[in-house]
C-alpha cells in the first residue's frame, strides 16, 4: 500500500500545478537565481528582490543543488534580476522539485512507522497517508508554494531515530533541520532536555538514578557543532556572520501577521476590539492611534486601545514559560512517548503565544500530533479539533475563488479517510477493552463531546458565511475584514481547546497508559 | 508486495463484507476492497464522487480551447457565445443571428440550457454575456463560471446516471460495484474534452445513459423521452439511434399482442418530445428547415484535421477527396455506415436483450465514427461511452479502446495546451485500473501501442 501511495500522491500533486501560486513562488525562484549566479559572499547581501535569502544556509545550499538542474527546464529563472519570471518550464520545474523533495518525508515516514514492528499494518498505512497526503501540506507546499514537506521529512527522520533508540542521530538531525529552518527552533527546549537526560545521562545500577555521561555529552556537542560549523563556518570566517543572522531574525515585523493567526493573540485583540465598542458607549478614554487603523493586523506595529500593549519580548517569556511547563516532565521522565508530547507542547505554546506567527505554523503541531492520534480515543478527539481548526485556518492562504473547491475537496476527502479510518481502528480496540470492564463514559464527557461535535459542525457554518453570506450581505465591501476575523477567532478556540486538552491528558495521565504506544 | 496481507489485519478484527473473495489486482480494487474492511464501504461512492471533482477542477485550471487566442477563440467561446446570443437575441432569430461568429448549430436544448446559463451568469455579472461586445470575452471570473456550469450539469446528469446503470449491471456482483463507478468516472477523454477543451458532453451521455436506465429498468417510454432528450441536446446522440430504434423496435415486435401498442405509445411520445422541442421553431417550414441546415452542414467535407477513422486512414493510400464529388462521398460514406450498422442492429432487433443493448450502442457508435460524414475527432466520446460502460465485462478491450481513443486526441488537447494534465490523468487512470497488466496472451499489443505512443510523442514534439 506504501508504493500505492507514493503513486496516488505524485497524481494528485501533478495535477495541482496549475493552480494559485502566491509570491513565496518568487520567494523560492529568487533564491534559485542568488544561489546559482552569485557567490557564496553575496547571498546573503543581494537584495535587488525584496524577497532577500532568510533562510539559513543548508537551505540555500539546498537551493543551489536545485538550481543545478534548473537550466534543464528554463535557463532565464536563474537570472536575479528576472523578478517575477514565470514561463511554464519554470513553474512545472519549481513544482517538480517539491514533489520530487518530498520523498524524503516519505522515507522518514517509512522509517518510523516500521520501526519497533508496528503491527497493525491497517493503521500503519492510514498514517502514513495521512501525513503524507495532509491538506495543510498539499496547500501551503503545492499550491500556495513552499518546500515544508521536505523539511518535516527530516524532522520526522530525526524523530524516528529517538524512537529507535539512536539519539545521537536524532541530534544530529534536528540540528540539520536548524540549519534549514530556523523555525524548528521553537521546538529546541523539547530536543535540548530530551537529549540531555536520554542520551548524556546514563542509567546507573541503582534503579531509578542517573548518572552524567560525559562522553555522550561531548560525541553530541561536537557533532551539533560540526554541523553549524559546515552550515555557517563560510560566513563565520567571510566575517558575514551578523548580516546572516540579521537576515534570519528581524524583528522590525508586528505581532501578528497580515492575517491573525488562530492563536492567542487572535484572541486578545479581538477582545481589544470588542473592549471598544463598550468604551465607546461608557466614554472611556481610548488609545485613539489604535481605533484609527482599520487594517489592523497588518505588517508592523499593533496598537492597542485598551488592553496592555505586547512587545516581542513578553511573547518569549510567555513561550517560554508554558514550554517549561511541559520540559518538567519530560526532566522526570525521559520517555520516547513523553518526549514527543512535550515537543506538541512546544510546537503549541509557540504558535499560540509566538511574536509574529504565520498561520503555516500550525503543522509544526499537526504533523507530529498525528503521529499519536491513534493512540487512544482522547488523543484522536483532541487531535480531530486541532486538525479540523487547523487546517480550515489555512484557508484564508488561497483567498481566491477557484482554489476554494480545491481546498474545501481536499479537506473533506481528508477528513473522511483519516478519521473513520482512524476511528474504525480505535473502535476495535475500545471493543476489546469494553468486554473485560464496563464503559465508564460519565455524563460530564458525553456532555463535552457533543459539545465539541458541534464546535466541529460549526466550520460547516462557518464557510458558508465567509464564502457565500458575507459577499451577499455586503455587497458594497463593507467591513472586508470580517471572514478573516472570524475565521481566526473560530478556529483559535479550537487550537486553544486542543491544547488544553492535549495538556491535561499530558500532565494528569498516567504514565503507564502512556507507554501504550500503538502495538 | 504481498496482497492478502496487506489488506488483512492481523488482529483480524476485519470482517470482510464480500461474499466471494475478490481478486485484488489493481490499486482501485484494492483500495475499494480495504475500505469496505475498515467500515468505510458505504462512503466508498462520496470519496469517489469527491475526488472526480478534484480531478475535474484541476483539470479545468487549465486553459481552454481558444484561451487568449484571437479573433476566432473556441470552443469555449462557441458555448459562451450561444450564452450571450440566446439571453439577447429574440427565440426566432437564434439560429439565424451573425452565422459567421460561432452561429447556433446545435439542437434547441442545447440553446435552452445556454439560456439558463447565461440567466444565471447574468446574475453575477451581466458583462459576461453582453450582446455583441462581450466577444471573445475572457476573465478569470467568467472561466471559473463557465466550468462550474459544466462540472454542475456533469454531477446533475451524467454521474447519477453512471450510478444507476452501475447498480443495475452488477446486481449480482456486490463488492465489485464500487470499482466501475470510479473506472468509469475518471474516464480520462470525457474530463479532458469537457473540462479541459470545453464543451458539454456529458449532458448528452449522461441523458442517454438515463435512456439505458430506464430500458433496464422496464420504463421504455421515459427512456424514450430520454434519449429524444440527448437528440435535442446534441444531434452527435443520433450515432446511438440506431441501436436504440432495433432494441425497441424489437421488443415490440416480439410481445406480439402489448407490442404494438407500445409501438404507438413510444411513437407517439418521440413524436411529442420533439414537438415541445423544437416548438419555438416551427412556425414556418423557412425556419424549421434553417434549423436542420445548421444542425447537419453537408457541406463541410468528409473530415476535418486528422480523424482515426476510415476515410482519414484511406486517405494516405486512395486520395478519395479528389477523385468524387462532394455529393458522390456523401453517399458513399452513407452506404458504408449502413453496411456496418446493420449486422449488429439485425442481431439486435431479432433478440432485444439488455446486454445486447449495449454491446450495439457500442457498435453503432463506432460505425459512425469509422464511416460517417464529417466526423470531428472528439466524437469518438460517442463509442467511447458504451465501451467505458463496459469496463468490468471487458476490460481489456474498454481500456485499450480508451487508450487509444485518448492518443487519437493528442494533437487537438496539445492545441488547448493540455499536455501535463493530458498524461497525468491518463497514466493515473490506466494505473488505477492496472489496466496494462491485465492479460497476459494481449499484452504485446498493448507494449506496442504504448511504444507507437512514445514515438508519437517524442515526434510530434520534434516537428514543433
Amino acid at each position: 500500500m506504501l508504493k500505492d501511495l507514493i503513486i496516488f500522491s505524485t497524481f494528485v500533486k501533478l495535477l495541482l500545478f496549475p493552480t494559485y501560486r502566491s509570491t513565496d513562488f518568487e520567494v523560492h525562484r529568487n533564491w534559485l537565481a542568488i544561489t546559482h549566479s552569485l557567490p557564496i559572499s553575496k547571498w546573503y547581501y543581494e537584495d535587488r528582490s525584496e524577497w532577500t535569502l532568510d533562510y539559513p544556509p543548508f537551505f540555500a545550499w539546498f537551493e543551489w543543488i536545485l538550481s543545478q538542474f534548473a537550466p534543464l527546464a528554463d535557463k532565464e529563472m536563474l537570472r536575479v534580476d528576472n523578478l517575477n519570471y514565470t514561463s511554464d518550464a519554470t513553474i512545472y520545474f519549481q513544482r517538480a522539485t517539491v514533489i520530487i523533495s518530498e520523498l524524503v518525508l516519505f522515507y522518514a515516514l517509512k522509517k518510523y512507522l516500521t520501526t519497533n514492528n508496528m503491527k497493525n499494518k491497517n493503521l500503519l498505512n492510514i498514517l502514513a497517508a495521512s501525513i503524507f497526503l495532509n491538506p495543510g501540506i498539499l496547500i501551503v507546499d503545492h499550491i500556495h508554494f513552499q518546500y515544508n514537506g521536505f523539511l518535516y521529512g527530516i524532522f520526522l527522520l530525526s524523530l524516528a531515530y529517538a524512537k529507535e533508540g539512536n539519539d545521537l542521530m536524532c541530534g544530529i538531525m534536528f540540528a540539520v533541520l536548524l540549519n534549514f529552518k530556523h523555525i524548528f527552533l521553537y521546538l529546541a527546549p523539547a530536543y535540548f532536555v530530551y537529549l540531555l537526560r536520554h542520551y548524556c545521562f546514563q542509567e546507573t545500577s541503582i534503579q531509578g538514578t542517573k548518572k552524567f555521561s560525559l562522553k555522550h555529552f561531548f560525541f553530541l556537542g561536537v557533532s551539533v557543532i560540526i554541523i553549524f560549523l559546515l552550515s555557517f563556518g563560510p560566513f563565520i570566517i567571510m566575517g558575514q556572520l551578523g548580516q546572516v543572522l540579521s537576515r534570519l531574525f528581524p524583528f522590525k515585523r508586528g505581532l501578528c501577521h497580515a492575517y491573525w493567526a488562530p492563536n492567542f493573540w487572535a484572541l486578545y485583540s479581538a477582545m481589544d476590539r470588542v473592549l471598544i465598542v463598550f468604551a465607546k458607549r461608557l466614554g472611556w478614554t481610548l488609545n485613539e492611534s489604535a481605533i484609527g487603523s482599520i487594517t489592523r493586523g497588518l505588517v508592523g506595529d499593533v496598537n492597542f486601545a485598551l488592553l496592555p500593549q505586547v512587545k516581542a519580548n513578553h511573547t518569549f517569556i510567555l513561550t517560554l514559560i508554558f514550554q517549561m511547563a511541559s520540559l518538567v516532565k519530560l526532566w522526570k521522565r525521559p520517555s520516547y512517548k513523553n518526549f514527543l508530547v512535550s515537543l506538541i507542547l512546544n510546537g503549541y505554546s509557540s504558535f499560540l503565544f509566538g511574536w509574529h506567527v504565520h498561520e503555516k505554523a500550525i503543522l509544526l503541531v499537526m504533523i507530529p500530533f498525528s503521529l499519536i492520534s491513534a493512540d487512544n480515543i482522547a488523543l484522536f478527539r483532541s487531535y480531530m479539533i486541532l486538525a479540523v481548526s487547523g487546517l480550515y485556518s489555512l484557508f484564508p492562504l488561497l483567498f481566491k475563488l477557484t482554489e476554494s473547491t480545491i481546498k474545501i475537496v481536499i479537506c473533506l476527502l481528508w477528513f473522511i479517510l483519516t478519521f473513520m479510518g482512524i476511528l474504525s481502528n480505535l473502535n476495535y480496540k475500545r471493543n476489546n477493552i469494553k468486554k473485560y470492564s464496563q464503559s465508564n463514559e460519565s455524563k460530564l464527557s458525553y456532555l463535552i463531546k457533543i459539545i465539541e461535535n458541534i464546535y466541529m459542525y460549526g466550520f460547516i457554518i462557518l464557510q458558508f458565511f465567509t464564502g457565500i453570506v458575507h459577499q451577499i450581505i455586503y455587497k458594497d465591501g463593507k467591513y472586508p475584514f470580517l471572514p478573516l476575523l472570524s475565521t481566526s477567532i473560530y478556529c483559535a478556540f479550537g487550537v486553544i481547546y486542543s491544547w488544553i486538552r492535549l495538556s491535561v491528558i499530558y500532565f494528569l495521565g498516567k504514565d503507564d497508559e502512556n507507554q501504550e504506544v500503538n502495538s | 508486495m504481498s496482497k492478502s496481507s496487506e489488506t488483512v489485519d492481523n488482529n483480524g478484527f476485519i470482517i470482510p463484507n464480500n461474499d466471494q473473495d475478490p481478486v485484488v489486482d489493481s490499486p482501485a480494487e484494492r483500495w475499494l476492497n480495504w475500505l469496505g474492511q475498515t467500515n468505510l464501504g458505504k462512503c466508498s461512492t462520496v470519496i469517489t464522487l469527491l475526488f472526480g471533482i478534484y480531478v475535474r477542477w484541476n483539470v479545468g485550471l487549465n486553459p481552454y480551447s481558444g484561451q487568449n487566442i484571437p479573433p476566432m477563440y473556441g470552443d469555449y467561446e462557441a458555448q459562451r457565445h450561444w450564452m450571450e446570443l440566446t439571453l439577447h437575441v429574440p427565440m426566432n432569430r437564434w439560429y439565424y443571428y451573425d452565422l459567421e461568429w460561432w452561429g447556433l448549430d446545435y439542437p434547441p436544448l442545447t440553446a435552452y440550457v445556454s439560456w439558463i446559463c447565461g440567466k444565471i451568469g447574468s446574475m453575477f455579472n451581466p458583462e459576461w454575456f453582453a450582446l455583441d461586445v462581450s466577444r471573445g470575452f475572457e476573465s478569470e471570473e467568467s472561466k471559473l463560471f463557465m466550468r462550474s456550469s459544466v462540472l454542475i450539469l456533469e454531477y446533475l446528469i451524467y454521474v447519477p446516471s453512471v450510478i444507476v446503470f452501475v447498480n443495475w449491471w452488477l446486481a449480482s456482483k456486490s463488492w465489485q460495484k464500487r470499482v466501475p463507478v470510479l473506472f468509469i468516472l475518471l474516464q480520462p477523454a470525457l474530463i479532458l474534452i469537457d473540462h479541459g477543451h470545453f464543451q458539454y458532453n456529458s449532458v448528452m451521455l449522461g441523458l442517454t445513459v438515463w435512456s439505458l436506465n430506464c430500458f433496464f429498468y422496464e420504463y421504455d417510454v421515459i427512456g424514450s423521452v430520454a434519449f429524444c432528450l440527448a437528440l435535442g441536446f446534441k444531434q452527435m446522440s443520433l450515432y446511438f439511434s440506431p441501436a436504440i430504434f432495433a432494441y425497441l423496435l424489437g421488443k415490440c415486435i416480439k410481445n406480439k399482442p402489448q407490442g404494438f401498442i407500445l409501438f404507438v405509445k413510444l411513437g407517439v411520445t418521440v413524436i411529442i418530445t420533439f414537438a415541445i422541442m423544437f416548438f419555438p421553431f416551427l412556425d414556418s417550414v423557412e425556419h424549421i428547415s434553417q434549423v436542420i441546415i445548421r444542425m447537419f452542414p453537408l457541406n463541410r467535407g468528409l473530415y476535418e484535421d486528422k480523424v482515426a477513422n476510415f476515410w482519414c486512414a484511406i486517405n494516405i493510400i486512395i486520395k478519395l477527396r479528389e477523385m468524387f464529388e462532394i455529393h458522390v462521398l456523401t453517399r458513399i460514406s452513407l452506404f458504408a455506415t449502413l453496411l456496418a450498422i446493420l449486422p449488429s442492429c439485425i442481431n439486435l432487433g431479432l433478440n432485444p436483450d439488455k446486454h445486447r443493448l449495449v454491446y450495439c450502442l457500442a457498435n453503432s457508435a463506432l460505425a459512425f465514427f469509422m464511416f460517417s460524414f464529417q466526423v470531428h475527432e472528439k466524437s469518438i466520446l460517442l463509442p467511447a461511452l458504451p465501451i467505458t460502460l463496459l469496463i468490468l465485462d471487458e476490460p481489456f478491450w474498454s481500456s485499450w479502446f480508451n487508450n487509444v481513443a485518448l492518443f487519437s486526441m493528442f494533437p487537438l488537447l496539445k492545441k488547448d495546451r493540455l499536455i501535463l494534465p493530458y498524461f497525468v490523468i491518463w497514466f493515473m487512470w490506466n494505473w488505477m485500473g492496472s489496466f496494462v497488466q491485465r492479460d497476459v496472451k494481449p499484452v504485446v499489443l498493448r507494449y506496442i501501442s504504448w511504444v507507437m505512443t512514445i514515438i508519437f510523442v517524442i515526434f510530434k514534439e520534434k516537428s514543433d
